[in-house]
Formats: C-alpha cells, structure tokens, sequence
C-alpha cells in the first residue's frame, strides 16, 4: 500500500512535469495550429539558463523567473522570424522548427560543454516527509503543486479572459476574430511564446529532479509531450492535462515494477489509446 | 453628396480563381443598398475584399474618405464597419455574453448602454445570454451575429445573406429587424430572398460573372419583371 | 544527336569517370565519396516519402541505423561467414518491413494538416524508442560508446568497398525509378499532390503510404548495412533524429521529389561538413558542425524551397518554354 502511495505521488510529480511542456504544445497546436519541434529546446535552455542564474545568485525563484524570461524571449523570436513566415504550411513549420531544435541544443553545448551539469534542490525543497512506511519527496509535492497551480491558471485564462475569448474563438475560426476587428497574429505571438516559456519553466524544474541538465534532455520530454497530445486529443487542453497524469503515472509504476519497459510504456499507452479511440481521448480535429 | 463607401473598379483572384474582375459601389450614408445575383457571381467576395479578407489586386477601396486597399482586415474593420458574414461567425465555444463582448472594440467601451440598446433589439439574446453559441437555433446566431455588428459606433453594416437557411417566420423577425436599423444606419446587403430584398433596400446593384453589371433604385426594380427574369432568373409573378 | 542520347552519354562519362576516380585520388576523399554514394541512396528513400507521397517521418534514421546495427551485432555474435551475411541481409530487410507496418500502423490514421502533424509526432516517438533500445540494450550494442566489428572479407578491400558502394548507388537509383515510375508511384504522387482526391477516385490512401513507407524503409535499411561495410562502426547517433534530418537535408537541398536531387544534395552537404571540420583547427566553432547543419537546413526551408535539381528543372523548363515560343510570345491581357 506504501508503495502504491509513494508511486503516485512519484507519477503525479512527473505528470506535473511532462504537463508543462504538453499545455502550452497543445494550446499552440489548438490555437495556432503549429506543432513547435523545437519545445523540447526551450526545455533544456530553461535547464541550463536557471542553473546558471541559481549559482550566480543562490535563489530558486530567480532561477525560475529567469528560466521563464528565456522561453519567452525564444518564443517570440521564434514566433516572428521563423514560424510566422511559413504559417499554413504545415510542413515548412515542423522542418524549420526542427533545424531551430538542431541549431539551439547545439549551442548549448557550445556554451555548457557537453557533459551533464549537476544541480542540487533548493535547501527548503529538499528532504522528504516520512508517514510510517511513507516516504514522500518535497520536492516532488512541490511539483505537483506547481503542475496544479499552472493548470488552475490555464483553465483561468482560458474560460475568463478576453485572452481566452480569443483563444476559444481563434480554433474555430481566425478570419472572423479578425473581422471583429482584433489583431489575432499578436495573440497567435503570445500564446506561442507563453507556451515556449511553460516548457522553459519545465526545464527548470526537471533539473533538480533529476539532479543535473544536459542537452539530451529536450528530445526525451518532449516526445513524452507529443506522446500527450496525441493522446489527448490533438490541440485539447484539457486531454492535455488528463494525458500528462495518466503518461505520468504509468511510467512511475512501470518504472518500479518493470524498470526495463519504462520507454515503452508510454508508448504503448498511446498505441492501445489510439487504437479504441482514434482521436484522442479528447478529440479535436486540428483545424487546418 | 460624397459616397460613405466607394467601390472602384476591384479586381479579387481567390488562389489561381480571378473571381471579381471589375466591381464598383457607391453607398451614400443612410441607404441601404443590396447586392444582389446569381450564385457564385462574386457577392460575398466583394464584401470580403472590402473588409481585407480577399485584398484586391487592383482597383480602390475608401470609407469616408479612408483608403482601405491593402489595410489588414482588424485595421480595416476599425475605420467603421460592422461585419455579418455568411453562416453567422457566431462562435460556439463562447457564450453569447462572451461573443458580444468579443465583438466590443476596446475603444469604443465607453458608449456601454449601446450593449443594454442591442439587447433591447433581441430579446432572445437576453434569454440566452449566458449559454453557449452552440446550443442557440439558426435564428438566433444570425440576430447574434447581427448584434455584434451594432455593437461599436460603426460607420457601415455589411451584411451576408441573413435569411439564408433560415423558416420563414424567422426570416420576417430578420426583416423587422433591418427595417428598424434602416432609420439610423447604412447598410449593404447581399441578399438571395427578393422579397426581403425589396423590403428593406433602397437601391440595389447586381453582379453578374465577377462584374457590376446594373444599378438603380429597388423601386425601378420591382416594377421591371423583364430585367428580373435576365439577370436574377426570378419567374413572373 | 538527340537530347537523349546526350544524356545517355553523360551518364555513361560519368560512370567511367566515377570508376577511374578512385585510382586518382586520396584515401580520405575516396572514403568520403563512397560514403557519400551510400549516404545518397538514405537520401533518395527519403525522397520517396518526403517528396513522392508527401509524408514526413521523423523515424526515418531508426530503419537505416537499424540495418547498420543488426550487421554490427550479427558480424560480431555470428562472425563473418557468408551464411551469417545473408542472414543478417534477412533480419535487416525483415525489421524494416515489420518496424514500418508497425509505425505506418499509428501514423497514417489522421489525414489533412491534422494528419501531417501527427504522422510527425508519432513517427518521432518510434524512432526515439528504437534509439533508446539501443541504448538500453549495451550486451548487443555496447550503448553509447558505439559498436565496432569486422566485416566479411570480401569487402575488406578499401577499393574493392568503393565500388560495391557506386554498385549500390546505381542498383539503387534504378529500382527506386522503376518504383516511382511504377503505376503504384504514380498513385503515390496523387496523394501528395491531393489526398481528398485520391481518396475520392477510389484509392486506399493508407494502404498506399504503407506501401511507400516499407519501400523506403527497405532501401534506408540497405543503405544502412552498406553503411556498416564501410565504416565497420555503429553508435547510436545513427539513430537519432539527427541523422533523420540528415536525409531530409539531403533531399530538400538536392530538390524534393526529384530522386537525383538527394544524390546531389547529398553530395553537396557531405564535402561541405567534410571542409568545415577542417577548419577546426581555426576556430572551435568549425567542430560544432551540427549549428552550420541546422542554419543552412532552416535557410533551405525558408528560401530554397526547389532545392538543386528543383531550380534546374525549373530553369530548363523555363528556356526550354522560351525556346518554343521563340521569345517573343506574349500572355494575352498583357
């Protein structure tokens, strides 16, 4: 029973995570209608940018602040000279998007070296809570936390401000958002910077998880991330969220009791998803 | 009298498709003037080319003495103008409070009662008011879409075949509807139903292949079953 | 003599030039053409999706690393016998029907822009896991330390190697050409050109990209054995997804679905990686090859669309329309 206990917490803590990069993918891909190939860079210079700023100040929330700062700013830059000149061609976005990937994990290893730099947990996050035979990462609590709270604040955004207005307008139909007379290319820019500084933030937070950042590390989310969009239902952000706990906790469980099937599983979770429910658990069709 | 909104001679290709190949309006503020013709003659794409969504490649576009050629359609839509396109552009993931609030152009907050004067029209908005776009009837998305275009202090109204698909007993409270804007707004209306057409128009114009082809007061026009039959294809009374 | 036999002759002094050349030059440039040569028909096969049915995949590198994997472990677990040969020939080619089937399987379900995307996302995801098995599995592949193994004796000879490279190359070339020249390729290319068409006249879309993608899985996954001939070493970055955008790059610099295009693109992006890491020794950026790869990749998207061959053709078609209507023909409403 312990165990089952702790493995959930474990899976929630990891789906808070993976929930970080697949929401903002997934709203972009809602929204926008453009799968960024290159959110699993902004991951790592998420990693690496608040490693840095953590050593140079000593303070988490700074290192988080300026991890968000980064995603944002590559978002945009991004957004304005690669993605929007190529909008509606699908596969202009997904080979440009994946040079940019190529291009920007290299130069992390052009600046950071190649080898894996460590990182320790803040010293108020560290340590665990025992409840007789429970044993319970605060930092992993703190993860959940944070995972919850970014949810609660999407759904916010999303059902209460004009920002969301526009969001839910813009899937079904850009041209007539515009024809009321709103810029919806400046909303297109936001939420696909908003989404890079999510996956940034996700970055940031994987590294003191798992002790150090290196520049594989993109690649490995986000294919756990696409792995949630497509489950979830392509551009759904709420399949997103349900997607990232159920990703989050199959591989906690298979990580315990089948170590070797770890990769695997999420993918054969999709599989067996798709199979029963070809769109997704909550399907909606990308618009064109 | 200058023209409110003049349409000169404008030239539109939707992908290879050169589908206006020469158009001209003139709408004086306080008429209402109705497009009409046959299918596919290139009514809704006059009204997208002058809202931006189709840029003209050639010809000119002016509101009020405003150029709108080449203006990207938020910007054009901001000089004055109203837009009910065709199929409503109601959005179904928004509440009906949220389409209207939507459709608010920020600036013109300010005049708030005009939202209570839209809501007077319809009524059956203010029943709705809080319940998805998706769940209300044909009728109400086109009074829906309607409202969002009288919401801001515009300059013009474009609106796209409002009794499209619509019982006829809903396309009467369409027509009440417009003849009651008539007194305080200027309209262009592209429009399938001739009766409707007649009853609230002041002039009409038809298009015919991409061109403007005739013009004249909907008065000549009723009277004249000849021309109805040639360009409308309407059968005698 | 006609335009035909024109290039009839060309090819033929090409050919001739290609087998003298390696009598002529240094052992670096003819390791590198050879590798060059194997590396153009990974290319091609990516042609075959990319530029023939419109598909992208983004797993394409775990068909040919696998083949180069599966010689690897089966040279050094069973030896290098002919019988082992053949059938480590046989598992390659039985991987890549079974991995492609599998992965065709999940993404061709979507269609349109949707579909597109998701073809990419899943695709990725298999590729990704095929890399990470063999990462996992280090008593087959030694992980990331890579797998080093000899080769059956007959293709010892380094110049011997040269040429079942251009022997490859050219068998290659023909049978991919009598696929997409095949009424099959013919129905490929509608897809590309408008699946809802195709669709519509009846054709079994799926069934189609099934078919393109075990094609193109079969000649990477050959061109991958080939591979590991040549260079008697297998790591895992022959799985990653950079070496997919590896043949992508190959194919949109050479020109999308022109076939030849990825031979020269090929050749093109390999001499100018091999000139850049010479520079090395000047700056240390030179050996940070992977950030020249992604710049000229984007610059390609963004502004080279057509790739070599592409803008040839074009050009060609141009003159070609100017020379029959003797320059002086003008568009009527001009």
């Amino acid at each position: 029973m312990h165990i089952f206990v702790m493995l959930l917490v474990n899976g929630l803590a990891e789906g808070a995570l993976i929930f970080l990069m697949a929401a903002g993918l997934s709203v972009i891909l809602g929204l926008v209608g453009v799968v960024n190939f290159a959110h699993g860079t902004m991951f790592i210079w998420g990693g690496y940018m608040s490693i840095w700023v953590y050593r140079l100040t000593g303070s988490f929330p700074l290192a988080l602040l300026a991890a968000l700062a980064t995603g944002l700013i590559m978002g945009v830059v991004f957004e304005r000279f690669f993605v929007k000149p190529v909008y509606g061609k699908v596969t202009s976005q997904i080979l440009i998007t994946l040079g940019l990937m190529i291009i920007f994990t290299d130069l992390v290893r052009l600046l950071w070296g190649p080898n894996p730099i460590p990182m320790v947990r803040p010293p108020l996050l560290d340590g665990t809570w025992v409840f007789g035979q429970v044993i319970i990462a605060r930092y992993r609590v703190f993860l959940i936390a944070v995972g919850l709270f970014v949810a609660v604040g999407i759904n916010y955004l999303i059902n209460k401000t004009r920002i969301g207005m526009v969001m839910r307008a813009g899937i079904q139909s850009p041209e007539m958002v515009q024809a009321l007379g709103i810029n919806i290319k400046l909303y297109f820019a936001a939420v696909f910077a908003g989404g890079a500084g999510l996956a940034a933030l996700g970055g940031a937070l994987y590294a003191p998880l798992v002790g150090s950042v290196w520049s594989g590390m993109g690649i490995d989310n986000q294919i756990l991330a696409f792995i949630v969009v497509i489950l979830g239902g392509m551009g759904s952000f709420y399949g997103s969220a349900v997607g990232s706990i159920l990703i989050g906790l199959t591989s906690a469980f298979t990580a315990w009791f089948f170590p070797p099937l770890t990769a695997y599983s999420t993918l054969l979770i999709m599989v067996v998803v798709l199979s029963l429910k070809p769109e997704g658990l909550f399907g909606l069709a990308v618009r064109k | 009298m200058k023209p409110l909104l003049k349409v000169d001679d404008i030239s539109s290709f939707i992908g290879p498709f050169h589908i206006l190949q020469g158009v001209s309006l003139e709408v004086y503020p306080g008429e209402v003037v109705v497009i009409l013709g046959r299918n596919g003659a290139g009514k809704t794409t006059t009204l997208r080319s002058i809202v931006g969504q189709v840029p003209p490649s050639k010809g000119a576009i002016t509101l009020d003495g405003v150029s709108l050629v080449n203006m990207p359609t938020h910007i054009a839509v901001r000089q004055g103008i109203g837009y009910v396109p065709e199929d409503y552009g109601v959005f179904d993931l928004l509440t009906v409070e949220e389409n209207l609030a939507l459709a608010m152009r920020q600036r013109d907050k300010p005049t708030h009662n005009r939202h209570d004067e839209v809501l007077e029209i319809f009524p059956d908005l203010r029943i709705a008011f809080r319940r998805l776009a998706m769940t209300l009837s044909g009728g109400q998305r086109q009074m829906l879409s309607i409202a969002r275009a009288l919401l801001n202090e515009n300059k013009i109204i474009l609106i796209d075949e409002p009794s499209k698909g619509l019982a006829p007993i809903v396309i009467e409270r369409i027509q009440k509807v417009l003849l009651s804007l008539k007194k305080k707004s200027t309209i262009v209306l592209v429009e399938q139903n001739f009766a409707l057409a007649c009853a609230v128009g002041d002039r009409y114009y038809i298009i015919n292949d991409g061109r403007t082809v005739l013009n004249g007061s909907i008065d000549d026009l009723i009277d004249d079953t000849a021309l109805q039959q040639t360009h409308l294809g309407l059968m005698p009374a | 003599m006609t335009a035909k036999r024109w290039l009839w002759a060309s090819y033929a002094v090409a050919l001739i030039l290609l087998l003298v050349l390696p009598h002529a030059i240094g052992v670096m440039t003819r390791e590198l053409i050879g590798r060059i040569f194997i590396l153009a028909v990974f290319g091609m096969s990516y042609d075959i999706l990319r530029g023939y049915t419109g598909i992208i995949n983004l797993g394409h590198a775990a068909f040919f690393g696998g083949g180069t994997y599966i010689a690897g472990i089966m040279f050094t677990r069973l030896g290098t016998s002919a019988s082992a040969s053949l059938l480590a020939v046989a598992l390659a080619w039985a991987f890549a029907v079974i991995l492609a089937l599998v992965m065709g399987q999940f993404a061709f379900r979507n269609t349109g822009a949707g579909g597109v995307l998701a073809c990419a996302m899943i695709t990725l995801a298999f590729g990704e896991i095929v890399r990470h098995t063999a990462e996992t599995f280090r008593q087959f592949t030694q992980g990331a330390d890579g797998l080093t193994f000899a080769v059956p004796v007959i293709f010892r000879d380094r110049i011997g190697m040269y040429y079942y490279a251009l022997l490859f190359l050219v068998v290659m070339t023909l049978l991919l050409r009598q696929f997409i020249n095949s009424p099959a390729g013919r129905v490929l290319q509608a897809i590309r050109d408008n699946e809802q068409r195709a669709r519509f006249l009846g054709y079994d879309v799926r069934k189609y990209k099934l078919l393109a993608l075990v094609t193109a899985a079969l000649a990477a996954s050959s061109a991958g054995f080939m591979f590991a001939l040549l260079t008697r070493f297998a790591n895992t970055d022959l799985l990653s997804v950079q070496n997919t955008l590896n043949a992508l790059l190959f194919t949109i610099v050479g020109g999308t679905g022109t076939l030849y295009g990825a031979i020269v693109g090929t050749a093109f992006v390999q001499l100018v990686q091999s000139y850049l890491l010479e520079l090395r020794g000047i700056h240390e950026i030179f050996a940070r090859w992977q950030i020249f790869f992604g710049a000229i990749y984007v610059l390609v998207v963004l502004y080279m669309p057509l790739g070599m061959v592409g803008a040839f053709l074009r050009i060609k078609g141009s003159l070609a329309y100017w020379r029959t209507s003797g320059g002086n023909h003008t568009r009527a409403g001009d």
